[in-house]
């Protein structure tokens, strides 16, 4: 018997798109999965090769406390008994309460490992993990990008639609559309080299330093989210669960801390560098090559280093 | 009536309160309340489930002009779904509530979802981007989705808002408010059957990732993709260098690793 | 309170201004502290010892919740030459008890713990508010402050500037005749992280005790001095710089630090150590010299606003001497308020206080020794003339005999190429000026 608690996937489909973590999470479930919202279908088939039990439910009402109450249901009638593992993605995270709520179940938001007897849990922005017994069927909520996801060759996938009816009620909060990323954000997120920079760097001007250096090397530049709410990059420059999601084979990482909402949004590069003062934070851990320095006086001389020396 | 929760969050521990506050999500929270409520020419009610030290938030909030504020008194490390009960209980006659996005402690994110459905109103969570309308009766508000798309929300009716620290500049307080705020009376009650669970924190160490599995169809071929350490290096070198020399040092590897020529 | 806002507004919640408030509360008056920072001293920094004696009178038996990290047991005071030390210690367990003598502590702390007895006695601290300039009355006289923020203007009868080196509020209430570059000194310093056990067995320490060693020479032929302190798991190393002789050699103060913590006699002490924290700070430093006038109509000045800090190279006391003019001025505000009189005339008790204490007589005794200790003749010539006297007395040049203190001395400053005459009347000035 296997020690892991038995878990389903609650996955939240947009036109047929799954969000970032939902492919995690079903394979975090071994497969198991509901997918409600629009246009199911299309998302079961993007799903093959990681899942193999697929429920679905169309609705018709995508607001998250009906969502919730219908996903609960469908739970009820398919695998009652089954803890409850939902992609932190925006539109996971609206979900993942009402869920809880309507199954009557503790929510664990934030998980970044299911055990066997626990749940993992990133906390203070990331920076610590705080394990939660378990003690019966929980919700929670996966963050993106953390654990990859099992392809497996050749599996059968099972599909069962389900038909739940939910009330359509009037709504104070209407979706009136969808705006798909914009130029600079794909820019990025196709980047195969990415230059960041996060709170170890002091100013404003660094940024355009870094920007520069990132330039010479032929690679983009990307932040952290500490340094988009300081106003010193757009929001189309933040790397992570809640900015863009990249995917480069360099990234190189001036005072970047590592918090897994960050790296959740890294992909697999095959190289990573980071300059760091603290040698034991995540960041430091993740790199190839791990430089224990003043990240401003490193990106100083690389800037020094690689433009060329105008002649006087 | 427009309500904002603020969460009292102390880093060091009860005994040092000198880098306690709300976070900067919380201050755009309630700055947007304060400007949804001048809207409307409505009050502003400002609630915070927390300890004594709590107060100073809400003493910040009513110097900047909330009109009342409530603390239900607990220890921190209550639940989200209880919190957001006992907040429930405070906001039900809100028509608007704001909260920030993240609590900087737990970061669940959570209470605002649970909140809105203990409520009963709908949610328009995670927002980067704010217009209020003249009279306060209409609310465009701009929400992150995943890779970097983005949704446009209407807000016409009672709902519970949650924003990012980047969507308004808190106001500075008068200073007599400031003053003032020092004796204003706050309503205290107790939070009944707190469920507090300090869960030991232990640093961060990222999870073994799965590595997709090699394309190639030869069995020996697939061994040497996945062991083949030019293509996934794994340990990781620790160097302790001057600027200059660590600058040399990230050309060397971009050098060996072939990104530079 | 009719027209004011408040009996009395202190300017700053440093040691000065705390203690001024903590003072005002006391005597039962309304008083406002209004604080840049987002909490009392925050933005603060120093060398790192206090000497506290002062608070028995404000805060009696404060050992006892004071945010102390170490007591100092040991005091040295080191003379340095190109690579040689001579080094004067002097150690007693009796400092390591209460009453106590001195202690390392940060500022951020104590500034703190400080703020929140006046908070704890009644006055009102406002933080995060910026004083921007002084209200008078239609007769010139001093009666409130403007602030950053909106709707920001407090009145009260009396100010109190305890804002700091470079007071604005003293310049802009005109109590500063000439304000020259050369009564300052630049404090610089690093706070460096060394393990709790390290740090003890480096200093010879245990428990919760510390050292303060005072340096003359090794500040790379800038005139100034330097210091180590001990903290519980850091130890702050700095240098204090004369001005104008800075900017003069064009060196900076960072590499100066480097060129201290190389020094022979220092670096074994601070091996492996990371650097946490650097930070700079402008002391007051020509004493008497460039004091201001103490009060005016409606406002008094107290700390370093009113240079009150003793600050000559390897001296560094000014936690105190603020501490007691911010208590003093207090004091003799609450007097003024009583007897109804806050006219300069009426304040001039807080000048008489601080003749009758230590603030003032320390100044005047030691009024000299600034000027003395960073003259260019201690600076740069006595280190290495002392430090190869001590050199040649402890060598054994055997066969050679023992040549004797009084040939090795007249030889050495022969090579040192030091007057006699200037020898002697520095000697003799060294001798009056410590009293
Ligand atoms: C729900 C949620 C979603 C989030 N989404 C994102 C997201 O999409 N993207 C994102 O980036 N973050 C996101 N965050 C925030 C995330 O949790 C972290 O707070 C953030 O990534 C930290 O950024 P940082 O590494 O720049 O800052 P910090 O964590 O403050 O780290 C700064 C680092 O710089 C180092 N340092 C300091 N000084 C120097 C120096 N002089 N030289 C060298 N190094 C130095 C420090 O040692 C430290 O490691 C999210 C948080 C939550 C709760
Ligand atoms: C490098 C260095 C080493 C030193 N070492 C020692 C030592 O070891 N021992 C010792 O006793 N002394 C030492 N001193 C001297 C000591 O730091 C000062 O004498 C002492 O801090 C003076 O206290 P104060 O309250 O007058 O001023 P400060 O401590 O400077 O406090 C002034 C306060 O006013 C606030 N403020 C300023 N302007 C405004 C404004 N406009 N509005 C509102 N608030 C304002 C500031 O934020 C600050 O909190 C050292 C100084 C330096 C620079
Ligand atoms: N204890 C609390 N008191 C008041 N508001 C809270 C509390 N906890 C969370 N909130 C609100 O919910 C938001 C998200 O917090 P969290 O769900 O803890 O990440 C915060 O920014 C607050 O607006």
């Amino acid at each position: 018997m296997n020690a892991v608690p038995a878990l389903i996937a609650v996955v939240p489909v947009r036109d047929g798109i799954l969000p970032a973590g939902g492919l995690e999470s079903i394979s975090e479930a071994r497969g198991i999965a509901l997918l409600i919202g629009s246009d199911c279908p299309a998302a079961v088939e993007s799903a093959r090769g990681v899942a193999r039990r697929v429920f679905t439910v169309e609705a018709t009402d995508q607001s998250p406390a009906i969502l919730g109450r219908v996903a609960a249901e469908a739970i009820r009638r398919s695998l009652p008994d089954h803890s409850v593992v939902v992609p932190a993605s925006p539109d996971g995270r609206d979900l993942a309460p009402h869920l809880a709520l309507a199954l009557g179940r503790p929510l664990h938001s934030g998980a970044i490992e299911i055990r066997a007897d626990e749940v993992r849990l990133a906390r203070q922005g990331g920076l610590a993990i705080a394990p939660v017994r378990v003690e019966g069927p929980f919700v929670a909520t996966l963050q993106p990008g953390i654990r990859g996801v099992d392809f497996v060759a050749d599996t059968t996938l099972e599909h069962a639609p389900l038909s739940i009816s939910a009330p359509t009620t009037g709504h104070s909060v209407v979706s009136v559309e969808v705006r798909p990323p914009d130029a600079s954000t794909m820019d990025l997120a196709e980047a195969p080299r990415i230059v960041g920079g996060g709170a170890g760097l002091d100013s404003d001007a660094r940024f355009a330093m870094l920007a520069e250096v990132a330039a010479s090397l032929d690679a983009s530049m990307g932040v952290t989210r500490v340094i988009t709410d300081r106003g010193w990059a757009t929001h189309e420059r933040q790397i992570g669960t809640t900015g863009v999601v990249v995917d480069p084979r360099l990234y190189i990482a001036f005072g970047i801390s590592g918090a897994v909402q960050h790296t959740s949004g890294l992909g697999q590069p095959a190289h990573i560098i980071s300059v760091n003062t603290d040698p034991h934070c995540p960041m430091m851990q993740m790199a190839d090559l791990a430089i224990v320095a003043d990240a401003n006086e490193v990106l100083v001389a690389l800037a020094h280093e690689v433009t060329p020396v105008s002649p006087s | 009536m427009i309500a904002v929760c603020l969460k009292w969050v102390q880093p060091h521990g009860a005994a040092d309160d000198r880098f306690a506050g709300i976070s900067a999500a919380d201050q755009s929270a309630l700055e947007l309340a304060l400007r949804t409520a001048e809207a409307r020419g409505d009050e502003v009610l400002a609630v915070t489930v927390g300890p004594v030290g709590a107060e100073r938030a809400l003493r910040d909030a009513l110097a900047c002009g909330a009109t009342r504020a409530v603390r239900i008194a607990t220890e921190p490390g209550v639940s989200s779904l209880r919190t957001a009960t006992a907040l429930a209980a405070e906001v039900d006659a809100a028509d608007v509530v704001w909260c920030g996005d993240y609590s900087a402690d737990r970061g669940s994110g959570s209470v605002p979802a649970f909140l809105a459905a203990r409520l009963g109103i709908d949610q328009a969570l995670g927002l980067i981007d704010i217009e209020i309308n003249g009279n306060g009766s209409h609310i465009r508000a701009v929400r992150r989705l995943d890779g970097g798309r983005r949704e446009v929300l209407s807000v016409t009716g009672r709902a519970v808002l949650s924003v990012e620290g980047s969507t308004a500049r808190l106001r500075r307080a008068p200073l007599r408010s400031v003053i003032t705020a020092d004796a204003a009376s706050i309503t205290v009650r107790p939070l009944e059957s707190p469920d507090i669970s300090a869960a030991d924190l232990v640093p961060y160490r990222p999870r073994a990732r799965v590595l997709p599995a090699p394309a190639s169809a030869n069995a020996l071929d697939r061994v040497r993709a996945l062991t083949d350490t030019g293509a996934a290096p794994s340990r990781t070198e620790t160097v302790v260098l001057e600027p200059a020399a660590a600058a040399r040092r990230i050309l060397d590897a971009l050098r060996d690793w072939g990104y530079l020529t | 309170m009719s027209r004011f806002d408040a009996d009395a507004i202190v300017v700053g919640a440093g040691p000065a201004g705390s203690c001024a408030a903590l003072a005002l509360a006391r005597a039962g008056k309304n008083v406002i502290l209004v604080e840049r920072g987002p909490f009392a001293g925050s933005k603060n920094m120093y060398g790192g010892v206090v000497y506290p004696r002062i608070l028995d009178e404000l805060v009696p038996n404060w050992w006892e919740t004071a945010p102390v990290q170490r007591w100092v047991v040991r005091r040295s005071t080191m003379i340095l030459a190109d690579d040689n030390a001579f080094t004067i210690d002097y150690r007693t367990p009796s400092w390591g008890r209460p009453p106590y003598n001195g202690a390392t502590a940060y500022r951020p702390d104590f500034d703190h713990w400080l703020s929140r007895q006046a908070v704890a006695a009644g006055a009102t601290l406002v933080t995060s508010t910026t004083v921007t300039g002084l209200l008078r009355d239609p007769a010139g006289r001093v009666n409130g402050v403007r602030t950053d923020r909106p709707d920001g203007d407090l009145s009260a009868p009396i100010v109190i500037a305890c804002d700091g080196v470079n007071s604005f509020l003293a310049k802009e209430a005109g109590l500063y005749t000439a304000t020259d570059a050369a009564n300052f000194t630049v404090g610089v310093k690093e706070t460096l992280a060394l393990p709790r056990s390290v740090i003890e067995e480096r200093f010879g320490v245990r428990d919760d005790h510390g050292v303060d060693i005072e340096i003359l020479g090794g500040t790379s032929g800038v005139n100034g001095g330097g210091f180590i302190y001990t903290n519980l798991e850091t130890v702050s190393l700095g240098v204090v710089l004369k001005l104008p002789k800075l900017t003069a050699q064009s060196k900076r103060p960072e590499e100066i630090i480097a060129g201290l913590k190389r020094h022979p006699a220092i670096a074994p002490l601070i091996e492996g150590a990371t650097v946490q924290e650097y930070s700079a700070h402008v002391i007051p430093e020509a004493g008497l010299s460039m004091m201001p006038t103490m009060v005016t109509d409606g406002m008094l000045v107290a700390g370093d606003a009113a240079a009150l800090c003793l600050a000559a190279g390897i001296w560094l006391e000014g936690v105190n001497f603020a501490m007691a003019s911010g208590m003093y001025a207090g004091r003799a505000a609450a007097a003024a308020i009583d007897q109804g009189d806050v006219s300069a005339k009426g304040l001039a008790g807080y000048t008489k206080l601080l003749e009758e204490s230590f603030v003032l007589a320390d100044h005047r005794k030691l009024k000299d020794i600034p000027g003395l200790v960073l003259s260019d003749r201690v600076q740069q010539k006595y280190p290495g003339f002392v430090t190869s006297v001590i050199e040649r007395v402890f060598r054994v040049d055997n066969p050679n005999p023992k040549p004797g203190l009084r040939r090795i001395v007249r030889e050495e400053r022969k090579r040192a190429g030091i007057k006699l005459g200037d020898l002697l009347r520095d000697g003799w000035k060294g001798m009056r000026g410590f009293g």
